[in-house]
């Protein structure tokens, strides 16, 4: 698999020019064996870490699986148990995007779980039902009762469809694994999804049908959701439409298809910069959005979707405020589509949510820069489950994991946790098929780029990045706890 | 090192420009793949200084609406702040002054981010991170643990 990864980067070489011979020269270096890091940060920072501790990790996605990994690297004497009953839970969930806009196929996308266990780990395939962190305890779905010395909580997030009526969705699905309680009407007639693997496969079925209709002369609107709920990759409610625009222009069909963006919130970005750039994209595109709108129902024989439109109007005067207040107003609106990408609302694991680790939200709150749980001093969560702002994405993750380890280290030989995460994101954001904006940020909503160039500019070789070494990076970097 | 790479191959001629972006791009993973000379900066939030404590923004502005003791009011239709301890007051505070966590998902907090921007205008400014612990030290109430089972 990893030859797999090189094989990609050195074809893209070879067509420039390059052979992997001058980039080794170059760098004095394997190619695109650098991408591995080797030798670079392959263990965590914290001291000794010769002292034993029964470590548990709840998930074994991105972010479980390379905390779990760097533990391994870290630790003389590792005791690490990881619980994921999914058999496909490492798999490159970012390459969604690609597989549904028709650049890459599903299998390039899919990692079994078993192929990323780092050597000694124990890997249950269960998932945890039931929390006693006072006792520290969990009892998994199998039944089984696990001690521990420290937990980590990196158990994702779960995909709420059936909070969307008229779809005759019942319960929540998660990015991979049994999906068919969705599939059996996303995916279908014209109504997508790339945010579950087979729905971003369906969803290049069903984007091919939308722009042959284009193609044939019939005006067709298409419509791209964005919830109200905090979500994994904030960009590709807009990736999608990017692609589904470039798709069409490719076809030369652009002319006949209405694209709109049908956000809950009333920006496009939290970081104004970014924000402006993206609008002027919409702009140069002629591509539409409606903020304030929040996507309720679906009728899928009508092809209706249906929207909560909210707004503010001026109130009376508040002495207290010292200013008019301001009244919420709602109402709803329907809307037609040939074409309907929906972003779906996301909450945490029920189990975890109403447990005592879990919070009112759900999200397990953690301090947001130590990441330790706010309760519970051995726990610690990261991923799409902790309660931090902004950073569902992998790219946080990357940041995330190493200092949950860090801190866990240095708790077990007596020191504090003094390891701080940032806020650091990056939304690679696709903006055509060539060409991408990568954009990188912390909690200071300030553009934060690791290059000298200036972040707010579509690029070709952001494209290069995307689509050759950030899957590569992730999947053999990351995931063994070096990148 | 390798930043300066990077511009120094932009300044090439044309013709060897593709060959020249691989180049760039296998600095640009280099770099990103061994958190280089640009790495994200620390956040810059934390140097950001206020001119009233997270205290003096309460005991003048807050309380008004929300309460003495951070209980919220029922005619104010405020919610309460002292069910939560500071890690997860910090989540709320952080959307109302961002309005929303995620990009275009919007907030949850719409009257209150709008109220929160008049409130800045008039000086009440804070770092919700030092809201969250001084409204969680001075009224944070432990949620009562459940009722022994009835007989």
């Amino acid at each position: 698999m990893l030859k797999e990864g090189m094989d990609l980067i050195d074809a893209h070489f070879k067509n420039e020019g390059v052979s992997r011979r001058d980039a080794m020269k170059m760098f004095g270096a394997g190619g695109a064996a650098m991408l591995m890091g080797s030798g670079v940060a392959t263990e965590a920072t914290a001291g000794s870490s010769a002292v034993k501790a029964k470590i548990l990790i709840i998930g074994g996605g991105l972010a479980g699986m390379s905390t779990a990994a760097l533990f391994t690297n870290s630790l003389d004497n590792p005791d690490i148990t990881v619980l994921e009953p999914g058999s496909s839970a490492t798999s490159y969930q970012p390459g969604q995007t690609l597989v549904g806009a028709g650049i890459w196929d599903a299998d390039a996308v899919e990692y079994k779980t078993d192929d990323f266990v780092p050597s000694g780990v124990t890997l249950i395939k269960e998932k945890a039902v039931e929390f006693d962190p006072e006792n520290n305890t969990v009892k998994t779905s199998g039944g089984k009762t696990l001690k521990y010395d420290y937990m980590v909580i990196a158990a994702g997030l779960k995909l709420d469809y059936a909070r969307i009526q008229g779809l005759g969705i019942e319960g929540t699905i998660t990015s991979r694994g049994d999906d068919s309680a969705v599939r059996k009407v996303i995916g279908k007639n014209g109504i997508t999804s790339i945010y579950f693997g087979n729905g971003a496969t369906d969803t290049w079925t069903e984007m091919q049908k939308f722009i042959a209709d284009a193609k044939s002369g019939k005006k067709v609107k298409g419509i791209f959701t964005h919830p109200n709920t905090p979500i994994k990759c904030g960009g590709a409610p807009k990736k999608i439409m990017y692609l589904t625009d470039a798709r069409l222009r490719e076809a030369g069909a652009r002319d006949n298809a209405e694209l709109t963006f049908y956000p809950n919130g009333s920006k496009m970005f939290g970081v104004k910069e970014y924000h402006d750039a993206i609008v002027n994209q919409f702009e140069a595109r002629d591509m539409k959005w409606n903020y304030r709108h929040n996507l309720i129902g679906v009728d899928p024989v009508k092809k209706v979707a249906t929207f909560n439109r909210h707004w503010k109007e001026k109130g009376p005067w508040d002495a207290d405020l010292e200013e008019y207040s301001i009244v919420m107003k709602a109402e709803t609106v329907e809307k037609e589509f040939d074409f309907l990408h929906i972003t779906p609302p996301m909450k945490a694991a029920e189990e975890i949510a109403n447990s005592p680790v879990g919070s009112a939200k759900g999200w397990v709150p953690v301090k947001k820069e130590t990441l330790q749980h706010v309760k519970y001093p051995n726990v610690y969560a990261l991923g799409d489950i902790a309660a931090v702002p902004m950073g569902k994405t992998g790219g946080s993750a990357r940041k995330q994991y190493k200092v949950v380890a860090e801190n866990i280290i240095s708790m077990m030989n007596g020191k504090e946790p003094t390891a701080q995460y940032g806020g650091y994101t990056v939304c690679p954001l696709i903006t055509s098929i060539g060409t991408v904006m990568l954009a990188e940020f912390d909690w200071s909503k300030k553009p934060t780029p690791s290059f000298p160039l200036d972040p707010t500019q579509e690029r070709w070789i952001w494209w290069l990045l995307k689509v050759y070494a950030l899957k590569p990076m992730t999947q053999y970097g990351m995931l063994s706890g070096r990148a | 090192m390798v930043c300066s790479l990077v511009e120094h191959k932009r300044r090439e001629d044309k013709g060897e420009r593709m060959k020249k972006t691989s180049i760039v791009l296998l600095s640009a993973v280099a770099l990103f793949a061994l958190n280089g000379c640009g790495d994200a900066p620390k956040s810059s939030s934390e140097a950001k200084t206020y001119a009233k404590t997270a205290g003096e923004v309460y005991t003048q502005s807050c309380y008004k609406c929300h309460g003495d003791k951070a209980q919220g009011l029922t005619e104010k239709k405020t919610p309460p702040m002292n069910d939560r301890q500071a890690g997860e007051l910090e989540l709320d505070l952080y959307d109302v002054k961002n309005e929303g966590l995620t990009m275009s998902s919007g907030t949850e907090h719409d009257k209150m981010a709008h109220n929160m921007k008049k409130l800045l205008e008039k000086g009440y400014d804070y770092d919700p991170k030092a809201m969250a612990v001084y409204i969680e030290k001075n009224f944070y109430k432990m949620p009562p643990k459940e009722a022994p089972a009835a007989h």
